[in-house]
């Protein structure tokens, strides 16, 4: 199970209390969308490579 | 067939009565479907989103919180954000809903 | 062939998200379906809506939130088909039907 993780903005302690628990014993990747021209398209590459894609607030 | 199992996570007061609405729409697309009312405090819900909820609980969902006047008020069932992490590892879509 | 994408809009500030993701995706060759709800509808009236409506397979919002945003559900977004302004059941084909699920 291969998980990615999306963040909108920069993810706060609730968000990452969440993530540290579905991501445990998982793999996993992030992507920071809240980031100045985020590269969209190696977004939809990890989108595609992930099993699970999570786009957090 | 194995059905899916979603979750909508609501973090804004705003946005709790569609989230709600949400989850009800996937459970009438036979999937397991939960919301969870994150430090969102909701006003007692009038009937019509009473009758929501009662249709997601007869389809197997849930409105969780782990605001306690959610569940003095609203009756809807108590879940830490411990046990929701624990829960959003068996779902198979997981939506972080609208805006914080 | 390219996995197919939808995408599951709550946010009324992500239409360059929207666009990024989906062009993006259109270039690998995917098929892109895309449902607004709730206060995202307001992003059909993005000038960018009618060419998200050209470059993307399957545009769709919800008709019952466009109304509770203010609009009349007979002032269809331009580049909209009048059969997406649609209800739900849009976000569930989108988990049903699509390889891959991104919620903005």
């Amino acid at each position: 199970m291969k998980i990615l993780n999306v963040y909108r903005s920069q993810p706060d302690e609730k968000t990452k209390k969440l993530v540290e628990i579905v991501n445990r014993d998982r793999e996993s990747d992030t992507f920071e969308l809240f980031v100045d021209n985020p590269d969209y398209d190696i977004l939809v590459e990890k989108i595609f490579a992930a099993d699970k894609t999570i786009c957090w607030w | 067939m194995e059905y899916k199992k979603a979750l909508i996570i609501i973090r804004n007061k705003d946005y709790a009565l569609d989230g709600m609405r949400s989850a009800l729409g996937l459970a009438v697309e036979n999937m397991y479907s939960y919301a969870h009312l994150l430090d969102t405090e909701i006003d007692k819900l009038d009937d019509n989103n009473q009758d929501r909820l009662e249709m997601l609980r007869d389809m197997e969902g849930e409105v969780y919180t782990n605001v306690q006047s959610n569940v003095d008020q609203n009756g809807l069932e108590f879940m830490s954000i411990e046990e929701l992490g624990e829960k959003l590892r068996e779902m198979d879509v997981i939506v972080p809903y609208g805006i914080i | 062939m390219a996995k197919s994408l939808g995408i599951f809009v709550t946010n009324p500030h992500v239409m360059h998200h929207v666009m990024g993701v989906t062009k993006a995706a259109k270039a690998k060759g995917s098929k892109v379906k895309i449902f607004f709800t709730w206060t995202a509808t307001h992003l059909a009236k993005d000038p960018q809506f009618p060419e998200l409506c050209k470059i993307a397979d399957d545009v769709a919002i919800c008709v019952d939130s466009y109304v509770n945003m203010g609009y009349s559900a007979d002032d269809v977004p331009e580049g909209l088909k009048k059969e997406k302004m649609a209800t739900q059941t849009q976000h569930g084909l989108i988990i049903e039907d699509y390889d891959c699920y991104l919620n903005l």
